[in-house]
């Protein structure tokens, strides 16, 4: 494989991988209005083409035709910057996200992951770090107190979870013995999914998983009641659609990475018992990582109409007191399964 | 912050909220397949019943003269200010009748003080909940606009005749 | 002091004085209809009933006199019976009127009802029909269904006009008042009985369903139909004036005003003759202009004439302080004529309150240093305008073309006239220059009346330079909360100035340096300059008014 063929695959991936994602998140937006309207026993957005189907490009051109207010308190170059550090992380994380097994097409093999790193977990973890950056200056800049309060509370939820996070994370490491995702699927063959293997991680995983995208029931951040919308407060137009679309990425990246930690990624169990083709069996793989991702977006949505928002003195001691030790006995269960079972 | 002393104390399972978050989920997972109350405005309407406060209207009585004496409680007892009376002699026997009556539909807050204070059931709630306006002229409903017959308040009168 | 005990208060008594009475001065209010303080005891309303001890009866406490040692119960239980079972038998035959009652909202009747009434009739029985819309006179609309008869209104005409002209007349529950036979209520005084009507069986044609009382903000005031200066209430809606009403001043006119005074004197402050905005003369018409280029051709064109070239004329119209700035200018200037014309219209007078000075403030505006025009002064002005020696004319606040009618002719002679005035008149015609002028109800000032009483009047109506709020004027509900989109809140408003304002900005612009930011300041200038005005301020002259320091003026009353 040339230098050329290899730039070409990868832009075509980064493309791919773009449009998708910006377009599942335009129709995220449309789900979770969707799904919030049944639970409420409501119709839901149906007016805009059929079903309301065009409401999230309706949604978008309102938002981009509106007015940017920049608040005269603002420090304007942060201000600025604060959406574009968080649209720009949430669509790095997608990079090393597989979205199934490698497919032949060409005679070429071709891996389904934009970029294969060997260190990818490690990235996604410092990528997600990053990306308190945007809102604590989102939070800072706009020289408004609901956003400063909206901003320090975002930091400090998602210094406190990436902790429990990483414990998490320690244990699928531990079992699958790299860094690599492609691998970490891998090792999660047939019924072997660390969700099995490891509840306590799993629901720790999940639980920093809605902290660290801001969503209900740890949605502090944005509390509307208290702090009019938080960090985001004095964004308006296109600055706002940014925020906007970078928490929907995040939770479409937290679900795919959910699936791929714990749900054993693109695995069917038994698929290849079938004797199926190579290609159709990916294909499949894939439809069954797409199912299992959009699965966990509707848990997100569901679970936000299901559980009321913390109380800021319990979602400190859940972070610390619950989830930090929990996550700590997960580590502790996983050595003991790999001492006995000498996986 | 002092805790306030629960009455019994929650044991193990209880304290996890495991279970009772699930509850909670399968309530809400429910409700997504019961049937929707929405009524899709423009084409089905909704029809209010007589206790409804749409906006107020004067009554027309069925001679063809407004009830209204001008008496300026209604204006005096809105909280929002948005009535204003002028009154004026009139030949016939009420004496006065008002000769400008405004409501500014923009500060009306449809509380229904008006309907309760008037001493001549001459200002009553009407069913009509469909007001636009696009600029503040409009807003102020003159005589003209607020001028309704008898016969299509009867359900409110009798309501008030029954209730107030 | 001889005491009584009044529901286990001591309170004090002189002697001779009746229960009511004692317990007024002591701030105690009887309820009560047919007594009034200044009219003879009548007793025939039954309301002020009062438990005596000792006494086998209740009594009424507007004609039982206080004697030392009694001990009065105005609301034990046998005093609130009888008060309350009074108040049934009032209403029995009183209509249910009070949505179209003018009186509503001021009714004793209503009042006592709300605070003594059952909130329900035992009566089933028609009422009793009698006849509404009476035309009592010129200017009072009787209803004889809403009376309750307590004459309080034919003792007014007996005791206070003295015409004599209302009485009771048949029997029974058809008792109703009617004027003698031939006769028509027309004293000076009619509009009086509307005040004093308990009920709003007498009410004020002019002000008749105009506004309801709780709408409008009320500003004290004096009244300047004549000399005497009646205390008065200005009523305002939506900056308009809707009437005036008398406001109680023992030494000036304890209850009353004439007709005359409540009816004639503010129309004008919200006609279509009134001046908006400052006007100058350019080829013979007048022009509108800013304030500042009006003020400038003012400056300019009297600075190129000499001090016996000029004559001011003043005004007994004007209030002190205007006067008093016009003086100032007229000394910086050099102006030796500064006079003002009296307005008397001989036999006007009674010994009640009515005066034949018709201007409110001749005496203040003679204190403050102006001259009366007399014959000799004016034949004196005639001469010196004919002959070309005056050739400037500066005249304030009144209508000296429209008195002396010679002036007309002689102004073809005159150079400039510089007018201030609150509405077109004759004068105003022949202007170079006309300045807006505020009317009485529309600033601060003080007025000195025939007693030798300062009183002052304040903004009652809002002009374009005033703001309700900001500016510490009274205000009503609808004032408070409105905003400018509200049509409640357009009424219309002047741009007009008090001439000591426009007076200080023309001496400003010639050089003289003061600086009065308030009516109040140039007060202070006349209390410190002029001897009889020594040690006055406007917090003791407050609502009642203060002689000034002169033996001349202590005992007229």
């Amino acid at each position: 494989m040339n230098i050329w063929e290899l730039v070409i695959i990868t832009i075509v991936k980064i493309l791919i991988a773009i449009t998708t994602l910006l377009l599942s998140v335009a129709y995220m937006v449309y789900f979770e209005r969707k799904i919030s309207a049944w639970a409420q026993n409501r119709l839901g957005p149906n007016r805009v083409g059929y079903k309301g189907l065009l409401q999230p490009f309706a949604d978008v051109f309102k938002l981009l035709l509106k007015e940017d207010i920049v608040p005269q308190a603002a420090n304007k170059t942060l201000h600025t910057l604060a959406p574009f550090i968080s649209l720009f992380v949430a669509f790095a994380t997608y990079a090393v996200v597989p979205i199934g097994p490698s497919i032949n097409i060409f005679g070429k093999e071709i891996k389904l992951v934009a970029a294969d790193v060997n260190i990818g977990i490690l990235y996604v973890l410092a990528l997600t770090s990053l990306g308190v950056y945007g809102v604590t200056f989102a939070g800072w800049s706009s020289g408004s107190k609901y956003s400063l309060l909206g901003g320090i509370r975002s930091s400090a939820q998602m210094i406190s979870y990436e902790v429990s996070m990483g414990f998490s994370i320690a244990g699928v490491l531990l079992l699958s013995e790299s860094l690599r995702p492609i691998d970490i699927v891998n090792a999660q063959y047939g019924w072997m999914w660390n969700a099995i293997l490891q509840p306590i991680g799993f629901i720790t995983f999940v639980v920093s998983a809605f902290a660290e995208t801001n969503r209900l029931p740890f949605d502090l951040p944005e509390a509307e009641p208290e702090l009019v919308g938080g960090y985001h407060t004095e964004y308006s137009s296109f600055k706002f659609a940014g925020f906007f679309l970078a928490e929907y990425a995040n939770m479409i990246i937290a679900s795919c990475l959910i699936v791929t930690l714990y749900l054993g990624g693109w695995q069917i169990p038994y698929i290849d018992k079938l004797g199926l083709n190579a290609t159709v069996t990916t294909i499949l793989q894939v439809g069954a990582f797409l199912f299992k991702t959009a699965f966990m977006l509707f848990v997100f949505i569901w679970v936000r109409w299901s559980i009321p928002r913390f109380r800021y003195d319990q979602l400190m001691n859940i972070g610390w007191k619950v989830m930090f030790p929990l996550s700590l006995v997960n580590i502790i269960w996983v050595a003991l399964l790999i001492m006995i079972f000498k996986i | 912050m002092v805790a306030k002393k629960r009455k019994k104390n929650l044991n193990f399972f209880e304290r996890i909220y495991i279970v009772e978050i699930i509850k909670g989920m399968i309530l809400t997972l429910k409700n997504m397949f019961r049937p929707k109350f929405t009524m899709e405005y423009p084409e089905v309407k909704f029809e209010p019943p007589a206790s409804y406060r749409g906006r107020p209207v004067l009554v027309l009585d069925e001679n063809g003269v407004e009830r209204c004496v001008a008496c300026g409680l209604c204006s005096r007892v809105c909280p929002a200010l948005a009535i204003e009376v002028q009154a004026a002699e009139t030949e016939y026997e009420k004496e006065r009748y008002p000769e400008k009556f405004e409501i500014n539909m923009l500060r009306c807050i449809f509380c229904g003080f008006c309907e309760e204070v008037c001493p001549e059931e001459a200002i009553v709630m009407s069913k009509d909940y469909e007001l636009v306006y696009t600029n503040r002229e409009d807003a102020i409903y003159g005589k003209d606009k607020l001028l309704v017959p008898i016969e299509q308040l009867r359900d409110r009168i009798e309501f008030l005749r029954k209730f107030k | 002091m001889p005491k009584i005990i009044l529901d286990g208060k001591e309170i004090e008594f002189k002697p001779g004085q009746t229960i009511i009475e004692a317990a007024r001065d002591a701030g105690i209010d009887i309820p009560h209809f047919c007594w009034h303080p200044k009219l003879s005891v009548s007793g025939n309303c039954r309301m002020c009933l009062v438990e005596v001890e000792q006494m086998p009866k209740l009594v009424i406490s507007c004609a039982t006199l206080a004697s030392e040692g009694m001990v009065v119960h105005t609301s034990s239980p046998k005093a609130v019976e009888a008060r309350n079972a009074v108040m049934e038998f009032l209403l029995i035959n009183h209509p249910l009127d009070c949505p179209i009652c003018d009186e509503a909202g001021e009714c004793k009747l209503q009042e006592y009802a709300y605070a003594h009434g059952r909130g329900e009739s035992r009566f089933e029985e028609m009422k009793v029909r009698k006849e509404k819309r009476i035309q009592l006179g010129p200017y009072i609309k009787f209803d004889a269904e809403r009376c309750i008869l307590c004459s309080r209104c034919i003792r007014f005409t007996d005791e206070i006009a003295k015409s004599h002209q209302l009485t009771f007349i048949k029997r029974g529950d058809k008792v109703t008042i009617t004027t003698f036979p031939g006769e028509s209520f027309d004293n000076p005084y009619t509009l009086n009985t509307t005040d004093i009507c308990p009920v709003g069986a007498l009410t004020n044609q002019d002000f008749r369903f105009k506004a309801r009382v709780w709408e409008m903000s009320k500003t004290n005031s004096i009244c300047i139909g004549c000399a005497r200066g009646c205390n008065i209430e200005i009523w305002v809606r939506n900056n308009q004036i809707l009437r005036l009403t008398p406001r109680y001043n023992e030494d000036v006119n304890s209850y009353w005003m004439c007709d005359n005074g409540r009816l004639n004197t503010f129309k004008f402050v919200n006609s279509d003759s009134r001046i908006d905005g400052p006007f100058v003369r350019r080829n013979g018409l007048l022009e509108k202009v800013s304030w500042e280029e009006a003020l400038s051709e003012a400056s300019n064109k009297l600075k190129k004439y000499k001090g016996n070239e000029i004559a001011f004329i003043g005004s007994a119209y004007a209030t002190n302080e205007d006067n008093f700035m016009f003086i100032k200018l007229a000394k910086l200037l050099d102006v030796k004529k500064v006079m003002f014309a009296r307005h008397i219209k001989e036999g006007d007078q009674d010994d009640i309150l009515i005066r034949e000075d018709k201007t409110p403030n001749s005496l203040g505006a003679e204190l403050i240093g102006l001259m009366p025009i007399n014959e000799n002064l004016l034949n004196e002005l005639f001469e010196e305008i004919s002959t070309g020696k005056i050739k400037v004319l500066y005249i304030i606040e009144d209508d000296i073309f429209g008195k002396y009618e010679n002036l007309k002719e002689l102004a073809k002679k005159l150079e400039l006239i510089i007018v201030h005035a609150t509405n077109k008149n004759i004068t105003t015609e022949f202007a170079d220059i006309l300045f807006p002028a505020s009317t009485y109800a529309e600033k601060h000032g003080t007025f000195v009346n025939f007693q030798g009483r300062v009183q002052r009047i304040r903004p009652a109506v809002a002009t374009v330079e005033l703001d309700r709020a900001l500016d510490g004027m009274s205000m009503s509900r609808w004032d408070k909360f409105g905003t400018p989109f509200d049509r409640w809140m357009q009424g219309k408003k002047y741009d007009a100035k008090p001439s000591w304002k426009i007076l200080t900005s023309i001496s400003t612009k010639l050089g003289l340096k003061i600086k009065y930011e308030m009516a109040e300041d140039v007060f202070e200038d006349i209390a410190n300059t002029i001897d009889e005005f020594k040690g006055l301020d406007y917090d003791l002259i407050s609502n009642n008014g203060i002689k000034i320091k002169n033996k001349a003026y202590e005992y007229i009353k």
